[in-house]
């Protein structure tokens, strides 16, 4: 941090004599960068520095604020000189620029404790006001050595400034942790500090119970004259860590002492009291107390079973001072969160139509109403007070009323507290019926107790009528913000409309709904790119249907006026827009008007990286919601893929066409898988070409970098087509009927092909594409589509393998290019017009083709002759065979995944055979793989609960055959399970809201953008390459060799010469399996254990699965050793780490109570209980103890 | 919760920042994020005209007042226009302090003075005083309401 910032804020302020340790204190990753953004700094301090040089003679003399300042910049030289001069010459005034001391942190700290001692004179205090503490503002801590003089002067001094900065700095010692809190200047080594006569060997432990003794009795002080220290003392007390618990408890001790004193008068309220001169002089001191207490209550953990608390905290609502108020209503909300029955019963006076919390709606503090909205919905969705539906009534009407309020930030805050969106948990049912709520409810205020006689609302108002209003006016602003946080609401509607549909709450409005929608879409298509007019139009559409308003054309006219908004200057609002209409977009609905806007927003070169990456995730988070859409989210998906390929995550991308692709469903898949592979359709990026900005279907790939990054895709994008076209096409070799035979007399490859596409066109396309990617696209593309037309022939039975060994074969000997060369579009690089490098690679692939051939021609030929000579197979002969087809399973599996107890490399016909071997000499079919839990990974768990019932263990016949060939097609194996693909983590995140993970920075681009010529940047691309493949193996660390899953990691595969599928599929599907297993033990108590009433793990289906498709007795042992795996770590050992995810109260002794989001180390696990510790005690001083397993995150 | 409040000149050196509960390996990224987004966006930005950003779930507000820009950074009640509030309340008090919107060198002439307003606006990261005669009484050591 130091350098970059720092240097300015060093170079400006003060010279400092110590760079050196200054600069080793700060944290290693901050040099790292700074590194980058040091030297433009320096250099722009540099610059900045001659002009007041030239001004110094004339004025460096004068005591004045600008000589001050001159002399500020020279010390900066000093500072860059320092580097090069030893240290001791810089302690000495540099002598040809400069006759004055340059102001060091030392000799701030020096000035400090002299001019404490002499205190009386004018001069001194002056002094520390004008130069001395605003300089040391500049550092981020304070060194404890201060402390002594500082304490000295707030005993002593009678100057108010001198003493608020005294608080100030006091309060930075105590809140100082040893690391740097509030950023700044780090400060220079305090050991190299010892020196100083005064401070000489102080540490931070001997000066803060000084500070807090003297903070502390100048806080109980009662004295009137003394009356506002009192309130600053109380101020920098709240500013000690929470760690302490000593230290916290004396200050609970202070807060609840005040408030004992002021809280209880009896209250007359003044509305609007606040700054006026008119009260008398102990109703103020009373109000101000009441306002420190209350504001240091909110500094303070929360106490929430304590009663006491509560009732401070109640009190505060009726206090005079607004700021009081908020904070009040701020704990109250956090209280209500946790425990609304009690809340609700200390408020249920305040909350009647003439109480206190009615005089809150018309406080004059925005956010004392968004805390009493956060406040009134925790209370009136409480299912703890459904026998006292009075009281969520009455919180119900004042959480509608701040629908009218006048602040955007209350009335949104009241908007998405119906829509049932309060933190950052989602919860479904919630937000459905927020939905039905914002839809269905009437705003009926309350026989108004206000005076303001002209409300025009006084008739029953729709809610959703209401929102929708104050949206369009909200659409109408010029200020980003609004039209930022209106967009979101707009989103968060959306949200809570899926959340509605997909529980099935819609009813007879929806209906209409749909199709007045679409209409309005339609005519809105014409002009909505012009802003003025589109809010004409919308003006007009909202007034005309008059009373026959439906929620439908409510919300066609709302989406219009955000449609407009696309039209904003700001990429963030615009990005916000997007995602709005993303949620708002329901599958039925035509989704021209969106790709269009998507597409024409993406040409903006302004879009960020990270903006662009949100709004896939928001992608990811539309389809978990709706899983119908997934079709639709690939398509926009894809203009991602087109427009913006450098910008845009492929990991993210990847796993958001593999999610969409299972989701889709048997009926849908062809069609998602279509989606995905029409990137493969483009042609290839011409570069320098601007011209494909306007078209949907072109790439803007223009400058090289991006072209770089589309070709990553399209590698990407082949891959999985290779991956997952079986999959789609449900087209399987081990379940493929023709006989082997039958496509051997199909040898006329147009017959092949015609054949091929009658019967399973998706994946004739997905060949046909990967067949021309195998030829016309670039070098590295085309290695990875011969991958993947490898994988399919291996995994599809007749005539598509044939008809793909023929093309491997012609492509090898070079003769493809003049066949399709119809089909050919240069991307002006060499195609390798003979094919020969590719030769190489296709060759080991073409001999497991043509073994496996040969192996089938020879079963055949043996099965005549056994036929035609009408005897029994020899059990030499069946071992024979049986070698054949184990030595070509395994030759098989390094190429890609595929079921060895399923796979029949030499042809349906050979099953009968080997069964028979396998039986009479007891080989179980699942042998062959390693890891019988492969058989597990648990493809349930892919498919998210509400679409699709979790297999019961007792069904032993319903294992879904499409479901095991997804995961034969490696989609199981992905991070869905595990979690542990940074792709998938990040949608986790994104969809669970976290986000305070600091954001990426180009660190090149921080400062300047200087013009480079195009040859530059081919030049520099060549550099980045390198880069890249950094990246890329840096993304793809979690795979093969740790349990990250293949596919979001498969970029990594792609930088060299590397066979994705020899390496990739196996180990990796292995790793994961017992990745997952490892989940599950920890959830799983063994077979007989009644205790989870969670879907039943995955392995508890394969078993009987296992057994009955191989009907072999020794498939029982199989399942017995893994059956055993499972007992083994019952009270597993080893220190794991985690955070709690709720508040869990201890029942005994043994029990530990937890905060959620807390930090814990797992210890060990007994029966559902994790042995915890906490990283520091809890407020009952516990450390560690038991809690549930269900309240802990693993991490 | 206010994550960070952040002051910085006109070729993006930082003058002022308050981080509050932020980690302290992220603050080199939010810092040169921020100062990225001003260098982007913020030229020929009209004095207290907002702009917003946001990451994952948490927001920006920013504006350029004079030669300082100043980014606010909060999550959760703090979105975009609570944080719009705040960015208001602070630019007042600044230009209080100033006279005008400061120049870059007026504006460390006051520092010490800023750090102490900041101090009063927003205390351990939550917005707290938002009225100009309490804060400007509040910096001078005397009670919020007078008697």
């Amino acid at each position: 941090m130091a350098e970059a910032s720092g240097k300015t804020l060093m170079d400006l302020i003060s010279a400092d004599p110590t760079p050196i340790p200054a600069k080793s204190s700060s944290s290693a990753s901050a040099s790292a960068s700074a590194s980058s953004t040091a030297s433009p700094a320096a250099a722009s301090a540099g610059s900045h520095l001659q002009q007041p040089m030239s001004t110094k003679t004339t004025l460096g003399e004068k005591k004045s604020k600008r000589a001050t300042l001159t002399q500020i910049h020279n010390d900066t030289i000093s500072v860059a000189k320092a580097a090069l001069i030893p240290v001791k010459a810089n302690i000495m005034p540099q002598r040809q620029r400069q006759k004055k001391k340059p102001v060091s942190y030392t000799q701030l700290a020096r000035s400090i404790h002299e001019l404490a001692a002499t205190l009386d004179q004018k001069s001194s205090q002056k002094q520390l006001v004008n130069h001395v503490f605003p300089k040391l503002a500049v550092y981020n801590s304070v060194d404890p050595s201060l402390a002594p003089s500082l304490l000295m002067l707030n005993q002593q001094c009678e100057d108010r400034n001198v003493l608020r900065y005294v608080y100030y700095y006091l309060a930075r010692i105590l809140s100082d942790t040893g690391m740097s809190p509030g950023g700044g200047i780090p400060t220079p080594n305090w050991d190299a500090l010892a020196d100083i006569d005064a401070g000489g060997g102080v540490t931070r432990a001997d000066v803060v119970p000084r500070i807090v003794n003297q903070l502390t009795s100048e806080a109980s002080n009662s004295e009137t004259e003394f009356h506002a220290r009192r309130l600053q003392a109380l101020k920098a007390l709240t500013y000690s860590p929470s760690g302490n618990s000593e230290l916290l408890s004396k200050l609970y001790e202070i807060v609840f002492g005040l408030l004992d004193k002021v809280a209880d008068v009896p209250n007359k309220r003044k509305k609007g009291v606040f700054g006026t001169k008119g009260g008398d002089k102990e109703s103020i001191i009373r109000s101000n107390l009441q306002y420190t207490a209350m504001s240091a209550l909110r500094r303070l953990p929360l106490d929430p079973g304590n009663p006491l608390f509560l009732h401070r905290a109640a009190q505060g609502v009726s206090f005079a001072d607004p700021v009081a108020v908020r904070h009040s209503l701020e704990i109250l909300s956090e209280l209500a969160a946790r425990d609304p029955y009690s809340v609700a019963m200390t408020l249920e006076k305040l909350a009647s139509p003439a109480g206190a919390l009615q005089d809150i709606l018309h406080l004059n503090d925005v956010l004392a109403r968004v805390a009493l909205a956060r406040l009134c919905h925790s209370i009136s969705r409480a299912r703890a007070l459904d026998e006292r539906p009075d009281i969520r009534s009455h919180f119900n009407s004042i959480l509608y009323q701040l629908l009218l309020d006048p602040s955007e930030r209350v009335c949104y805050e009241a908007i998405l507290c119906i829509l049932g969106k309060y933190d950052n948990t989602e919860r479904t049912d919630e937000r459905a019926s927020g939905w039905y709520r914002l839809t269905r409810e009437i705003l009926k205020l309350p026989e108004a107790p206000s005076k303001d006689k002209s409300n025009k609302t006084k008739r029953p108002q729709p809610l959703i009528k209401l929102v929708m209003r104050r949206l369009e006016s909200s659409f109408r602003s010029f200020s980003r913000p609004v039209l930022h946080a209106a967009a979101r609401v707009v989103q968060e509607m959306g949200k809570s409309r899926a959340a509605a549909f997909a529980m099935g709450l819609q009813d007879i409005d929806e209906s209409v709904h749909v199709n007045s929608f679409s209409d309005v879409l339609d005519d809105a298509e014409t002009n909505d790119s012009s802003h003025p007019e589109g809010i004409r139009r919308t003006s007009s559409i909202s007034a005309g249907p008059g009373r026959n308003e439906t929620i439908a054309s409510l919300l066609a006219s709302l989406m219009e006026v955000v449609r407009t908004t696309v039209a904003c200057e700001c990429v963030y609002v615009r990005g916000m827009v997007v995602k709005a209409l993303i949620w708002m977009q329901s599958p039925h609905e035509s989704l021209d008007e969106l790709k269009s806007i998507i597409a024409s927003e993406l040409s903006d070169p302004a879009w960020p990286a990270a903006l662009v990456n949100d709004v896939l995730l928001t992608l990811h988070a539309r389809f978990k919601a709706t899983p119908d859409m997934a079709v639709i989210l690939l398509e926009i998906a894809r203009i991602f893929a087109t427009k913006v390929p450098g910008k845009i995550d492929a990991d993210v991308l990847q796993l958001l066409w593999k999610t969409c692709l299972i989701g889709a469903g048997p009926d849908g898949k062809h069609t998602a898988l279509e989606a995905v592979t029409i990137v493969l359709d483009l042609p290839p990026p011409q570069p320098g070409s601007m011209s494909g900005l306007t078209s949907l279907d072109r790439v803007s790939a223009s400058d090289p970098k991006s072209a770089l990054a589309l070709q990553k895709l399209v590698q990407a994008a082949v891959w999985f087509l290779g991956e997952n076209a079986n999959y789609a096409a449900s087209e399987y070799a081990w379940e493929s009927a023709t006989p082997p035979g039958t496509a051997l007399m199909m040898l006329d490859a147009d017959k092949m092909v015609a054949a091929a596409s009658s019967r399973n066109p998706t994946l004739a396309g997905a060949l046909t594409r990967l067949q021309r990617c195998a030829f016309s696209g670039s070098w590295e593309v085309r290695i990875v589509a011969v991958q993947a037309l490898t994988t399919i022939a291996i995994r599809s039975g007749e005539p598509f393998r044939l008809q793909i060994y023929e093309f491997l074969y012609t492509l090898a000997e070079g003769g493809v290019q003049s066949q399709l060369s119809e089909m050919h579009l240069s991307n002006g690089e060499d195609q390798g017009v003979s094919g020969t490098g590719l030769g190489v690679l296709i060759t080991p692939m073409l001999k497991v083709l043509d073994e496996m051939y040969v192996g089938q021609d020879e079963l055949i030929k043996d099965m005549r002759n056994h036929d035609n000579a009408n005897k029994e197979w020899k059990d030499e002969e069946l071992k024979k065979l049986y070698e054949t087809h184990e030595r070509l399973l395994d030759f098989v599996s390094l190429f890609c995944y595929i079921p060895r107890a399923k796979y029949l490399p030499l042809g349906p016909i050979s099953a009968k055979l080997i069964d028979t071997y396998r039986t009479k000499h007891n080989i179980t079919a699942s042998s062959g793989s390693t890891d019988p839990t492969v058989l597990a990974t648990g493809i349930s768990d892919l498919i998210y609960e509400s679409t699709q019932p979790a297999p019961a263990a007792s069904n032993s016949s319903g294992l879904d055959d499409d479901l095991v060939n997804a995961w034969a097609a490696n989609l199981g194996d992905d991070g869905l399970l595990g979690n542990n693909a940074p792709a998938m983590s990040r949608v986790n995140e994104f969809i669970a809201g976290v986000g305070t993970d600091a954001p990426d920075v180009d660190e090149e681009n921080v400062f300047s953008r200087p013009s480079v010529g195009y040859d530059d940047m081919w030049a520099k691309t060549l550099l980045e390459n390198n880069e890249l493949e950094e990246d890329d193996a840096r993304s793809g660390s979690s795979s093969p060799d740790s349990t990250g899953s293949v596919e979001s990691s498969i970029s990594s595969h792609f930088g060299g010469m590397n066979y994705p599928s020899l390496f990739s599929s196996k180990p990796s599907s292995q790793a994961t399996a017992k990745s997952s297993g490892s989940k599950y033990q920890s959830t799983y108590e063994g077979y007989g254990s009644p205790i989870r009433e969670e879907p039943p793990p995955p392995y508890s289906y394969s078993e009987p699965q296992s057994r009955e498709s191989f009907e072999n007795p020794m498939a029982e042992s199989s399942s017995r050793s893994y059956g055993s795996d499972d007992d083994e770590p019952r009270k597993s050992t080893g220190t794991r780490f985690g955070t709690a995810l709720y508040d869990f109260t201890a029942g005994g002794d043994d029990e530990l109570n937890l905060t959620a989001e807390e930090e814990l180390e797992i210890e060990y696990e007994v029966d559902g209980w994790f042995y915890v510790k906490k990283k520091r005690p809890g407020r009952d001083g516990k450390m560690a103890g038991l809690v549930p397993v269900l309240y802990v995150n693993q991490s | 919760m206010i994550l960070a409040v952040l002051f910085a000149n006109s070729v993006g050196n930082v003058l002022i920042e308050r981080f509050n509960g932020v980690p302290a390996e992220e603050r080199l990224t939010w810092r040169s994020f921020l100062v990225k987004l001003g260098a982007e966006n913020l030229k020929g930005v009209k004095n207290e005209e907002l702009l917003v950003a946001c990451h994952k779930s948490v927001y920006i507000v920013y504006t350029m007042l004079g030669d300082v820009s100043i980014f606010l950074v909060g999550k959760d009640e703090y979105d975009e226009l609570a944080l719009a509030e705040a960015i208001f309340i602070i630019t007042g008090a600044v230009k209080d302090i100033c006279g005008k919107p400061p120049t870059e060198r007026v504006f460390l002439d006051k520092y010490g003075r800023i750090c102490l307003c900041l101090d009063e606006i927003v205390w351990n990261g939550l917005l707290e005083n938002t009225d100009k005669d309490r804060i400007k009484r509040l910096i001078r050591l005397k009670p919020p309401s007078e008697f």
